[in-house]
């Protein structure tokens, strides 16, 4: 059988499996008050509800908060009504996962890094105060970021760098800020990296012209992906490289040492003819112009 | 309530600004006004940006690049049914940054009518330039502009069967300088004239199902890639060796490329109270046709007329396949578990027919052949407990085996490895109290065979950050640490980053508003490295050691003040400054080889950009902004005996309103 069809098939009988599970037991009979009485109160949130996106799909302030009948009668009594703000990380997080866990960017979220942290959906979604409508989001997605993110932010405010701060480009174009399936991407690194084009490296994305194949692909590039030379966020050096001049980034591996490399045997040493005290051996890509990979040159000289 | 939403918007605006335009300013109603059935609001800035530059030109343009002109620096549009039964819509979101004359500009566009259709699009714009650096010999320049538009329209957005259709286009254009070495691997080298010409377009079409708690996706996309840059010299060019005797005079090379992926991706999902399963495969086959056919005239290094022809071409391919099978065990309320199992397999091959023609006979024919297989499977189990309402402790186990094959040259037998990875997480949240959060994190994780000298071996991160928040005030802290030790018998490599950080928001008031931030970025790499010096005969030098340390501080400050309700007065500031290893200059040694290592082993800089700006409310619908940034980048060390600092004035002028 084709391994195609037979990975889909055991996820059927795998997902038919979990599905069998027995329903939640019943709770008591809600006591559900309606729209018109929660304006009586919240007339600011009321008033631009028909915004939201949730306008469209739940019913209504209470799809998501719950009965309100205790809280009513209680005259406001938050602990009797669904309070997000009073609801632990994981609480918040099934909430919302009621009606948001189908979607396949969201997959993943149970073991995300966010999630670990207890960095849950309310922790960056404003449902009634959102600054940017599209996503519901509490403040323009890169400061949002920022407010945990500190020293990317620094990275982002280097000579060389992703316009983020300008507006092109947007965190979430490479992360996945509710997990992601890569954990296949890089062996030890768990940024949530997004994949682009189904499968490969969010780099890739962008940046079409590096994706190949080529029929001399630079080994590195594809086994430890972009980050072995480029720090993706920003650098005090040009192209975003590790270091500020190109031969020692390339001598680092290429020391011909140990059983690192595709034969096991070194990354291999330049040759003879390579004086480095000679200026123009310091300049590695001047030569090696087809540095990411080539189609006739194994030395990517063309 | 309104103090609280003014407190906010003073925080978030506070945090914003590192670009001193588009303003960020309200304009118009907050609500927006009623036409219709309609409700609108708008803002949209129109003004000048100006810039004048001292010093290079060029690494402004590469780090800033900012010019002069009139654009319409941002805008906003949102419109809402106000009844959800619009007859064409019921929201439309614009948002544009940029257009017209700015380096960066984007736009993003959200329509939609309830459950029938959403319609997505974003358009970005991007000036990419490269200074032709002197550790380039001043080529390899670029300056190019990069377009992306990303359609995507889903119909029947909110039933059980969507069906999704979109496009991309990501074209790259302009002209560029590289380099060519010609007429064997120890002649020079001769700057290359390119005008690129990259495009990559993407269809797809696919759908969600939702049927008894499973949810199906499905997506076959089919990705384009062609690329078509001439490139060419006219005339006889010079090296930039002076003291090689290659002269070209003639050169000509077409190199069209094209290829196309296409590929599937499947995706199950079904999730009860006690367990959710996801379930993926994906499947891409890129393949890429090339030809390269080049002539070149000249002389060649030892003083011999050669004509040239060389003619390449063949093809590459690369299948990945891709699987993911998680569970997630909501084993009680406060116990989650999930183990996730991937597959992930790129086989890359491909031949190229080699064909090289001088002086009209042909010297070399051969046909090369590569493989690249990378297999990689990982299995990770992450569990989360909740002791309590404000205390949860997380741990995992993550588990790689990588299998990688490999045929470097045509006729050398296949090699393999195995690489075994595995890594354990321990982490915790404590919030003893509402406004206090403590999240501490570790890893450890063990390779046993990585695949370059600098790859993970054996390392440890840590990582915590403590903040407090309550509605006025947020401070946090924090200390990361990623040590890595990949050192065997022959060489060594060690890297050690430590990054300190602490920030501040304060919003005591409506019209003032503080931020503040400072990281402190520290890494230091050591590696064991071998090459080849010496005039003449080159003799192997090896027990060397290329040491690189980076001491970056970098600050940001804000302050927001509302002068009444006439104005809002913005300052700010930041500086990166990367302190190198203390050294004051590029020390010089007697030795001519660790001269050359130790002038590169740190490059310490400042990068830093003071900015204020004026946002004056006219009427309820217009204010005037103006705003000046301060670009000032300086390199310690002459690197090369060469300087890239510059200083560069810029500003904006604008008027901001809603109609």
């Amino acid at each position: 059988m084709n391994p195609a069809i037979r990975l889909s098939l055991m996820l059927v009988v795998v997902t038919s499996l979990a599905s069998a599970q027995s329903p939640a037991p019943d709770k008591a009979p809600p006591k559900f008050v309606g729209n018109t009485v929660c304006k009586t109160c919240h007339p600011d949130v009321s008033l631009n509800f028909y915004k939201n996106p949730h306008y469209k799909n739940s019913a209504g302030c209470e799809g998501c908060h719950g009965p309100g009948g205790a809280h009513v009668e209680s005259h406001g009594n938050k602990t009797l009504i669904r309070a997000y703000s009073l609801m632990s990380p994981p609480q918040v997080l099934n909430a919302c996962l009621t009606c948001h866990s189908r979607d396949m960017p969201r997959a993943n979220i149970r073991r995300s890094s966010h999630t670990e942290a207890d960095v849950v959906c309310t922790s960056c979604h404003s449902i009634h105060k959102s600054a940017v409508p599209k996503f519901l989001l509490a403040k323009v997605q890169r400061d949002l970021c920022y407010t945990c993110h500190t020293t990317v932010r620094a990275q982002f405010e280097m000579p060389s760098k992703h316009r983020v701060n300008e507006g092109t480009i947007q965190c979430t174009d490479c992360h996945n800020p509710h997990g992601t399936f890569a954990a296949t991407w890089r062996m030890g690194s768990r940024p949530m990296v997004n994949q682009a084009l189904n499968n490969e490296e969010p780099c890739l994305g962008c940046h079409s012209d590096k994706r190949g194949p080529f029929t001399f692909e630079h080994a590195s590039v594809r086994v430890d992906g972009c980050e072995t030379c480029h720090s993706a966020h920003g650098s005090p050096n040009a192209r975003l490289l590790r270091r500020p001049v190109v031969f020692t980034l390339c001598l680092e591996c290429h020391n011909g040492a140990g059983t690192f490399g595709r034969r096991n045997d070194g990354v291999p040493l330049q040759t003879p003819s390579h004086n480095l005290l000679d200026p123009r051996y310091q300049r590695c890509t001047v030569c090696h112009v087809r540095i990411h990979g080539s189609n006739s040159n194994q030395y990517f000289l063309r | 309530m309104r103090a609280l939403i003014l407190i906010c918007v003073s925080l978030s605006s506070a945090m914003a600004q590192q670009v001193v335009a588009p303003t960020s300013a309200d304009v118009g109603p907050r609500r927006g006004e009623n036409m219709g059935d309609y409700n609108v609001v708008n803002s949209f800035e129109f003004g000048y940006r100006y810039s004048l530059i001292g010093g290079d030109l060029g690494k402004y343009r590469s780090d800033v690049n900012y010019g002069n002109g009139v654009r319409l620096l941002a805008s906003s549009l949102t419109v809402n049914s106000r009844d959800g039964k619009g007859r064409i819509f019921d929201e439309i979101v614009l948002t544009t940054l940029g257009l017209g004359n700015d380096p960066y500009q984007s736009a993003v566009l959200r329509v939609q009518k309830n459950r029938l259709y959403r319609y997505d699009l974003l358009w970005r714009l991007n000036e990419f330039y490269n200074p032709g650096l002197t550790i380039a010999a001043g080529q390899h320049l670029m300056d190019t502009r990069r377009r992306w538009q990303d359609h995507d329209l889903t119909l029947f957005p909110q039933s059980k069967v969507r069906l999704r259709a979109g496009y991309s286009r990501n074209t790259e254009t302009g002209p560029a300088l590289s380099t060519i070495q010609l007429f064997d691997d120890r002649s020079d080298e001769f700057p290359l004239f390119t005008n690129v010409r990259r495009e990559f377009n993407e269809y797809r079409v696919g759908a969600d199902v939702e049927l008894h708690h499973f949810k199906l996706t499905v997506l076959r996309r089919w990705e384009f890639f062609k690329e078509d840059t001439p490139v060419s010299i006219n005339g006889a060019e010079s090296g930039n060796n002076p003291n090689d005797l290659t002269v070209l005079t003639q050169f000509h090379r077409s190199e069209p490329y094209h290829g196309e992926t296409p590929s599937w991706l499947v995706n199950l999902y079904t999730g009860r109270r006690y367990l959710a399963v996801n379930g993926r495969f994906t499947y891409s086959g890129g393949r890429r046709n090339f030809i390269q056919d080049e002539t070149a005239f000249g002389i060649t290094r030892l003083g011999v007329a050669d004509n040239r022809q060389t003619l390449v071409f063949g093809d590459a391919r690369r299948p990945v396949v891709t699987g993911d099978l998680a569970f997630s065990v909501l084993a009680t309320d406060k116990l989650t578990i999930t183990n996730n199992t991937s597959f992930h397999n790129t086989r890359i091959d491909g031949n190229s027919s080699f064909q090289q023609f001088d002086n009209f006979t042909q010297t070399r024919h051969f046909i090369n052949f590569q493989f690249l297989g990378i297999r990689l499977i990982t299995n990770s189990t992450d569990a989360q407990l909740r002791l309590s309402r404000g205390l949860s402790l997380f741990a995992g186990y993550h588990y790689s085996t990588r299998l990688i094959r490999s045929i470097e040259f045509a006729g050398l037998p296949l090699a393999s490895q195995t690489n075994h990875l595995h890594s354990g997480v321990a982490g915790v949240n404590w919030n003893p109290v509402k406004p206090l959060r403590v999240h501490l994190e570790g890893e450890v994780g063990r390779n046993d065979q990585p695949f370059t000298p600098i790859a993970e071996r054996n390392y440890h991160a840590l990582s915590t950050r403590v903040q407090y928040r309550v509605s006025k005030l947020q401070l946090s802290t924090g200390y990361q640490q990623r040590y890595n030790n990949n050192s065997i018998s022959l060489t060594a490599f060690g890297s050690c980053a430590r990054n300190y950080f602490a920030d501040a928001s304060w919003a005591p008031n409506g019209w003032f508003s503080f931020d503040a931030a400072y990281s402190r970025l520290h890494l230091d790499t050591l590696g064991g490295i071998a090459f080849f010096a010496g005039f003449g005969r080159a003799n192997l030098v090896g027990n060397q050691q290329s040491l690189y340390l980076s001491n970056i501080h970098s600050t940001h400050l804000g302050a927001r003040f509302a002068l009444g309700k006439l104005a809002d007065l913005y300052l700010g500031f930041s500086l990166t400054r990367d302190t190198g290893d203390g050294r004051a200059t590029a020390s010089q040694s007697p030795n001519p080889i660790q001269n050359v290592l130790t002038g590169v082993q740190t490059f310490p800089l400042s990068f830093g950009t003071p900015l204020a700006r004026l946002s004056v409310r006219i009427n309820e619908k217009l204010r005037w902004n103006a705003g000046y940034q301060f670009y000032r980048y300086h390199e310690y060390f002459h690197l090369f005996n060469f300087d890239q600092n510059y200083r560069a004035n810029t500003g904006y002028t604008s008027l901001l309103w809603s109609f």
